[in-house]
């Protein structure tokens, strides 16, 4: 039930719930004595406005939901609030229904808010609507005015693009055309507003869509890892093949587990646990789908949003973005356009006040997999927060994929016909990456050349990954933005799973400032990555100042300079730690090297 | 099939999950009633046989001796990682409340003892929206001040199924992942599942408990309905609210809401 404040909508539902016989006489009773004490007539829209304050004002403050059983169906009946301010909640009932009322009075016609709903039902995708004229016994002309109103909400639903299922004259309170046809109305011939809700069908289930199964979690359940979901559309069946995104990793259904049961197939919404045939990097926030069949992935979306912060959305606005379980940082790139509720139409601005709806563009450091919203899956639908307050809803209309990712959605990755094992057994040691990271300056390229030294003199297949050399060839056209340091870590962690599964030993030395960026590099070769922090106080590190670089970030030469004017997220729990400051090149290199051994060794019957 | 059914639990299950992902320390509390029992099996599924986080019981000392019994038959047959609260007397809690509603706010006040002491950030409760009209407004998850206050003005969006997770130190969020449930849908998962309840729901000697608080200020119900199958078949064709034998809901018009903003479940 949606509309303008005090349209009738909770007195429509006390009304109905009344004439249903779904209220008992003590209750009838109760109701009569609270509208009594209130100086008011029988007031139905208390048996949903719970609140002292919704009753003594006479106002819906919040959602509520009332069942009402009828011969036909049962029906679960969400009663909006109507005022401006309160359009959260408007919303929070708005985002669950099937199907949508839309109620006007008739003395006061289309207002804002009227308006506003019918954009929001619009932008939550519903293609039609049923509307009651309300409050008719207030006019002296009641089928005149009927009329005038219907006239007037058609055009504007139809301009809207939406149509109305039914337009239905009614008087609330006498509970005239709601569960039954009215003496007062002689003229009606239509249905009344039972009747036009009976035939009502709930939305189509989302089984028949492409599969998107969205990760919840990862348990432990005795060596074997469970993958904890919901099949939000689609099927998913054991034995095929899945990819997770945004890191497209693939592997195959082993087993779907329905506690207690095991079962062969999942069909949306069924939340499961599902077990892989490899292991592979899955952690909460990913999304699977069939091969062939994924969301578009991009750094950038278009989405139309509705703003609900209490501080007006700007461009250049650092918020955090929630697609299904994932949830990563964004910025407001743009503001393309806010919507006049007036004329429907958008008009470019610098900012979106509240409650209004606008085409924004948002741009990620991560990649986003995201589907269009006509798509119908729920990666087509997410969130914003600022500082862990949801302040708008979204609607994706668009992903704004960068060129390198066009193309390669639908590729499968070849299965090697060398088995890693195999090249360990020549090799005499396994592959695997060890990922220096740590302030400039701090000893990270050194320490890895040194460490080389003595693992190539060893005999171990052993190549060092530096950032630096790196970006003279392969990451030459990047610069020192977030976007772009991102990206140089994704293509050096993709060089280095190559290596690494070619049976080397990789020494990456890169600042990698950002942690979420390390554990994206985990990814690549998540069965042999070893984080480790070469840890140097600032002071130290900027005493060194190998390259010059400390002294031209503080004169501001260089900008972005991490240490300086950009940060370093210090890694929580990294698996090696290299202390510079009280430590020399050769202690901390011998170190390293105790530590690389111990991890490439093949040990005897062990699996590699 | 009971579709219906199995969409209420998939929802049910996808809550938990958020909720053990995002709002940790958590725990949940137990009424031994038929829905919290319910949340309970539900809790096994969601993560495969294994309960992860505390159950808490909110003990008076009141509940009838058969709840008592169930409670430790069930405990050890699920193994459930059980702790009981037991709740300061009717004489610490606010004295202007109707006589029966302070029995509930001794509840609230060993919920909030609790909190202070063991911090959580996530208390997972198995209430409804059918059950009441001030619940009937209520999130899925639904934040509380640092006193466990509940301000229903305040309520944050809750779309689709983006939940608010965040809340400033010291506050916490309560998850209520039954409330799209009706008695009826529990009654009905209760006997598909084959999930055990306190026996006193069934009728003995023409009298049987709807709903089940403490023994001095719940009453039974007129019933003949001594099986699961009668029970449902009763609740069809009612028009009695569930909670009609619960005292403290109606000795005045806002005793309910001002137990629940306090923080009450």
């Amino acid at each position: 039930m949606v509309g303008d404040v005090d349209a009738g909508k909770s007195t429509i539902l006390g009304r109905l719930l009344v004439d249903l016989e779904q209220v008992i006489p003590e209750k009838l009773a109760e109701l009569e004595a609270m509208s009594s004490k209130r100086g008011v007539a029988v007031e139905y829209s208390f048996l949903l406005d719970s609140f002292q304050l919704e009753r003594d004002q006479a106002i819906t403050l919040d959602v509520s939901r009332v069942w009402l059983r009828t011969p036909e169906r049962d029906f679960v009946f969400v009663d909006a609030p109507g005022h401006r301010e309160l359009v959260r909640n408007m919303l929070s009932g708005a985002s669950e229904v099937d199907a949508a009322i839309l109620v006007v009075a008739a003395d006061e016609g289309i207002q804002l808010q009227t308006r506003r709903h019918a954009l929001f039902l619009k932008w939550f995708g519903f293609t039609e609507v049923v509307v009651a004229i309300n409050k008719l016994d207030l006019c002296d002309d009641p089928q005149r005015v009927f009329e005038e109103r219907k006239a007037e909400i058609g055009a504007f639903l139809d301009r809207l693009g939406v149509s109305p299922t039914a337009i239905v004259p009614i008087v609330a309170r006498t509970g005239d055309n709601l569960a039954r046809r009215a003496s007062a109305m002689p003229w009606w011939n239509g249905p009344t507003l039972m009747e036009v809700l009976a035939p009502l069908r709930p939305k189509e289930g989302a089984s028949d869509g492409p599969l998107r199964f969205v990760v919840q979690d990862v348990y432990r359940r005795d060596n074997d890892r469970l993958i904890a979901g919901r099949v939000e559309s689609g099927r998913l069946r054991a034995g095929e093949r899945l990819v997770f995104w945004p890191l497209q990793a693939s592997a195959v259904v082993r087993e779907i587990v329905r506690w207690p049961d095991v079962v062969e197939e999942a069909a949306a919404p069924a939340a499961v646990a599902i077990a892989l045939d490899e292991r592979i990097f899955v952690d909460r926030g990913a999304v699977a789908s069939h091969a062939g069949d994924g969301p578009p992935i991009g750094h950038a979306l278009q989405a139309t949003v509705v703003w609900l912060g209490a501080q007006p959305l700007r461009a250049g606005e650092a918020l955090r973005m929630r697609v299904a379980t994932r949830d990563i940082p964004v910025t407001v790139q743009r503001i393309d356009e806010v919507v006049d509720e007036e004329t429907l139409e958008g008009a470019p601005a610098d900012e979106v006040a509240a409650n209004h709806i606008a085409v924004v563009t948002l741009a990620a450091r991560e990649l986003i997999a995201a589907d269009d919203e006509t798509s119908g899956t729920s990666i087509g639908r997410f969130i914003l927060t600022r500082e862990g307050t949801i302040v708008a809803g979204g609607s994706v209309d668009r992903v704004v994929g960068r060129p390198r990712s066009e193309g390669a959605t639908d590729v499968i990755a070849q299965i090697s016909s060398v088995k890693t094992h195999e090249r360990a057994m020549r090799n005499g040691h396994s592959g695997s990456v060890f990922w220096l990271t740590g302030l400039p300056s701090a000893g990270k390229s050194t320490v890895a050349m040194a460490v080389q030294r003595m693992l190539f003199d060893r005999g171990r297949h052993v190549y060092v990954l530096d950032g630096d050399t790196l970006r003279t060839t392969l990451n030459v056209d990047l610069g020192f933005s977030d976007d772009d340091r991102a990206e140089n870590v994704r293509r050096t962690a993709a060089v280095a799973g190559v290596l690494a599964d070619s049976g080397h030993v990789v020494i990456c030395a890169l600042i990698s400032p950002f942690a979420a960026e390390r554990e994206r590099a985990r990814a690549a070769y998540p069965q042999g990555f070893y984080e480790v922090y070469v840890s140097c106080d600032l002071p130290t590190a900027e005493k060194r100042d190998v390259k010059g670089h400390y002294k031209r970030a503080r004169l501001g030469e260089i900008q972005h300079f991490t240490g300086i004017s950009s940060p370093y997220e210090i890694p929580q729990s990294p698996e090696f730690v290299v202390d510079t400051t009280r430590h020399s090149v050769a202690e901390s290199a011998a170190a390293l090297l105790e530590f690389i051994e111990e991890r490439v060794r093949l040990r005897e019957g062990a699996p590699v | 099939m009971d579709s219906d059914l199995d969409e209420l639990e998939s929802r049910t299950i996808f809550i938990l999950r958020e909720a053990f992902a995002c709002a940790s320390p958590l725990a949940m509390l137990w009424s031994i009633g038929k829905d919290s029992t319910a949340l309970l099996w539900m809790v096994r599924k969601a993560f495969l046989g294994d309960v992860p986080f505390p159950i808490v019981l909110l003990d008076t000392g009141m509940e009838f001796d058969e709840v008592y019994a169930f409670r430790d038959w069930l405990t050890t047959e699920w193994t459930l990682p059980v702790r009981n609260e037991l709740c300061p007397p009717e004489s610490s809690v606010d004295q202007s409340l109707p006589p029966a509603a302070r029995h509930a706010a001794r509840k609230t006040a060993g919920l909030r003892a609790m909190h202070e002491r063991e911090k959580y950030r996530g208390i997972i409760l198995g209430i409804r929206r059918d059950e009441q009209a001030i619940r009937a407004k209520e999130r899925i998850f639904s934040p509380r001040n640092a006193d466990g206050s509940w301000d229903p003005r305040m309520q944050p969006p809750e779309l689709w199924d983006y939940f608010t997770y965040d809340v400033p130190d010291g506050a916490h969020v309560r998850i209520h992942p039954l409330l799209d449930w009706t008695e009826i849908d529990i009654w009905r998962y209760t006997r598909r599942e084959n999930i055990p309840y306190v026996p006193l729901y069934l009728a003995k000697n023409g009298k049987r408990f709807r709903s089940l608080g403490e023994s001095n200020i719940t009453s039974p119900i007129e019933s003949d309905a001594d099986t699961i199958d009668k029970v449902i078949a009763e609740l069809e064709g009612t028009r009695q609210p569930e909670r009609a034998g619960r005292k403290m809901d109606h000795e005045s018009e806002d005793a309910f809401e001002r137990l629940r903003t306090s923080g009450y479940m």
